[in-house]
């Protein structure tokens, strides 16, 4: 029933845009039929969500997605993230949360109501050609066939509380900048006469780079303590698409904060809206069409690749021919001879946005060796680190310094201080370096990490009289943004550059010491839980013969999947993590890998800072 | 202007201290090893590294690496010995060749384009 429902509600949401899309051309709507049409059909599509995961709430197994993707002995919570735990239910979230953008677009006030007509019309067409994909390649309300009992349950990797909200979060990211791309080319086809499209984008934009931060940071944190390999970044296909909307949009929102008082880089604002949404739909279509083997890549069906690439090559082909046919007349020439904001932000641009092609080059260029000469490459972390690296090194210089320097003028304000600042850093780095390992990156991240954070913290204090309220907070807020941009280069550093490992084969009961800290492996356990059996090691962690931790790792057998995955057990420190993963037992002894993770919750505590003052920003009016 | 381009002088003084500094480092052999496997994909794993990985596939690569380094041969023999037994695909760091020239040189490409822009921007005002 639920599922007709879904099906039912899903299809008349498409009807109700197609007709406003159609009426639009011969009957001039009047605004308040307009808002009942989209809102009616945002309300049935996310209708239609919540009957699929009615579904699964109450294994319907007759309906053939839940059957395929869940089980009746799930805990709840996986039960309800096993709408988007496939294929098919994740592309109904994505449209989803694309018309739940477009509601919220429909409350907007104070913005010219044709401007607002136009995005949401382009919206309703983004949705028309998602809600088709859907129906035609992969709809989730199919009817199971035959009847059965118990379905067949969820992959349990994506068994974790970290992922069941990872996807949602994700998409309300990259979805988001739909609605940017909306604005952009409804401020094209308008021949740019309204100007505050600007205000509402900055607003708009940020949402959706808040989203992505925080959801990017979910799926690191998440491939950190469920992979059990160590690290938190691979350079995987799929980090990598997720992180080229991610620099495009920071580029964008940039650019934007600089566009605030004149009509500054409209051209470049206008690209940057078209790249971040296709970049986020090639995205999907790599993700989705199982060209990239990762675990996100749920089923490979060609046609289903198809159908998204011709989605892209649509959205992206219209976006960049209005584009280039209605280019907006140049704008008021920026001057690079100046050494200002202006320049450093336009100079950070480029190499944001060089570093995102060189990212999306990498990650195809595989696909690319592979069909023009059949043979098989990788592009991997190491590849990435070695090019994008040195792109990003300048514009974090470029960032440290953004403070001392003025909007307009060529003048440079506290500038002694800031070279002294910099020259004590570097030494104090450097010195401290010579008595542990010495590595240049290390010390460079070091460097500019802390630099980073105290000219952004000597700017704040010089920048502002005392008085604390939130208006203040909104004003300092990009300083804030920028300390947790160096929180994070510290962490970012410390943890890939100067982390250690051990390798130990030993027994219940044995001791071993690592970085004055003392460890025992108590004992080895077998238990089980409802819907797997869970071997777990017990560590025992003292400091100064005092206990401070006891610490459980090991791995999870599921017998519905037949699937083994590991649980790496973390004792957090602020300034480390030890971080153990329990291998094979052999003649009597098991195999543990040790890590040491310096100040890897500072990437955390980094981002967490940022998407805090992404939030700030958005509250701002 | 003046303190920009001290600061600028400082920095890049500072760099190639660095950069001169490590240069006359000395390696050892688990490093090389360490170095060299971490470039090195394991085949039966899903984008893992050969250093990352337990499996039985990368254990045994360690093992040639460990022993190739011993006998005296350098990273790049052992790459190419690599590479001939399991093709390209082993690499993570893909081989300047032909086929990988435009990656390679990419990044650069774009630079060098940003460069004549920003002068050509210049040159306008």
């Amino acid at each position: 029933m639920s599922s007709l429902i879904g099906f039912a509600s899903l299809v008349l949401a498409i009807l109700f845009n197609a007709y406003l899309i159609f009426s639009n051309f011969f009957i001039k709507n009047n605004g308040k039929v307009f808002n009942l049409f989209i809102r009616t059909s945002s309300v049935l599509t996310i209708i239609s969500f919540f009957s699929l995961m009615f579904a699964y709430v109450v294994s319907d197994f007759s309906n053939f997605n839940v059957f395929q993707n869940s089980h009746s002995e799930k805990p709840l919570i996986y039960k309800i993230s096993g709408t988007w735990g496939n294929h098919e239910g994740s592309m109904l979230l994505w449209v989803s949360i694309l018309s739940i953008y477009g509601l919220l677009f429909s409350f907007t006030k104070n913005i010219d109501l044709k401007f607002k007509q136009e995005t949401l019309l382009i919206q309703s067409s983004i949705h028309i050609l998602f809600g088709l994909f859907i129906i035609f390649t992969s709809n989730p309300f199919l009817i199971n066939s035959v009847i059965v009992e118990e379905g067949l349950g969820l992959n349990p990797i994506l068994q974790d509380p970290g992922l069941a909200v990872h996807p949602p979060i994700l998409y309300a990211g990259y979805v988001g900048y739909s609605i940017v791309f909306s604005q952009a080319i409804a401020s094209l086809l308008n021949h740019n006469k309204n100007k505050d499209w600007i205000s509402v984008a900055k607003k708009w934009s940020l949402i959706s780079w808040t989203f992505l931060t925080a959801g990017i940071a979910l799926g690191s944190y998440w491939a950190y303590y469920e992979l059990g390999w160590g690290g938190w970044w691979f350079w995987d296909p799929v980090e990598n698409i997720s992180l080229m909307p991610w620099i495009a949009g920071l580029a964008l929102v940039h650019s934007l904060l600089m566009a605030k008082g004149e009509q500054l880089l409209k051209k470049w604002i206008i690209f940057l809206s078209i790249l971040c949404f296709s970049l986020s739909i090639f995205g999907t279509f790599l993700v989705r069409s199982g060209i990239l083997t990762s675990v996100h890549s749920f089923a490979s069906d060609a046609s289903r690749g198809l159908f998204i690439l011709l989605i892209f090559f649509i959205i992206t082909g219209f976006g960049f021919l209005i584009f280039l046919l209605k280019t907006p007349e140049s704008s008021k020439p920026i001057n690079f001879l100046f050494i200002n904001k202006a320049s450093a932000l336009v100079i950070n641009n480029i190499l944001m946005i060089i570093a995102t092609l060189t990212i999306l080059l990498g990650t195809i260029y595989p696909i690319i060796v592979e069909v023009l000469t059949n043979d098989r490459i990788s592009v991997g972390g190491p590849y990435f680190n070695s090019t994008v690296i040195p792109i990003m090194i300048p514009g974090f210089l470029l960032m440290s310094i953004a403070p001392i320097l003025s909007w307009q003028t060529n003048k440079v304000r506290n500038a002694r201080l800031y070279v002294l600042g910099f020259v004590v850093i570097s030494f104090i780095v450097l010195i401290q370096s010579y008595f542990s390992t010495f590595n240049t990156w290390g010390v460079l991240g070091l460097i500019l990490g802390i630099w980073i954070i105290l000219a952004s913290c000597i700017s704040i204090i010089s920048s502002s009289k005392i008085n604390y309220d939130f208006k203040l907070l909104q004003k300092i807020n990009p300083y804030i943004a920028h300390i947790g941009v160096g929180v994070a280069i510290i962490g970012i550093t410390c943890s890939s550059v100067f982390k250690n490992e051990y390798e130990l084969n030993i027994n219940e009961g044995d001791k071993f010491q690592i970085e004055n800290t003392m460890i025992s492996l108590e004992k080895i356990e077998m238990t089980n839980e409802i819907n797997f059996q869970a071997l777990r090691a017990n560590f025992l962690i003292e400091k100064n013969k005092k206990i401070v931790a006891r610490i459980k790792a090991g791995k999870n057998y599921y017998p519905v999947s037949k699937m083994i995955t590991t649980e790496a057990g973390i004792f957090h420190q602020w300034y480390r993590d030890i971080y153990f993963i329990v291998g094979d037992q052999k003649d009597n002894n098991w195999f543990v890998k040790v890590y040491i993770n310096p100040f890897v919750s500072f990437i955390w505590v980094g981002v967490l800072i940022m998407v805090l003052s992404g939030f700030i920003g958005i509250s701002k009016r | 202007m003046k303190s920009y381009l001290s600061y600028k002088i400082v920095f890049i003084t500072i760099y190639f201290i660095f950069l001169s500094l490590e240069i006359f480092a000395n390696t050892t052999l688990e490093e090389k090893v360490k170095k060299l496997t971490l470039e090195l994909r394991c085949m039966t794993c899903q984008n893992q590294s050969i250093y990352d990985s337990e499996a039985e596939f990368s254990n045994d690569i360690k093992k040639i690496v460990r022993s190739k380094f011993k006998e005296g041969k350098s990273e790049k023999e052992i790459k190419q010995f690599l590479v001939e037994r399991y093709g390209e695909y082993i690499l993570f760091k893909p081989l300047l060749n032909y086929k990988n020239w435009f990656l390679w040189a990419f990044p650069f490409i774009l630079l060098v384009f940003s460069l004549f822009f920003i002068s050509y921007k210049i040159r306008k005002n």
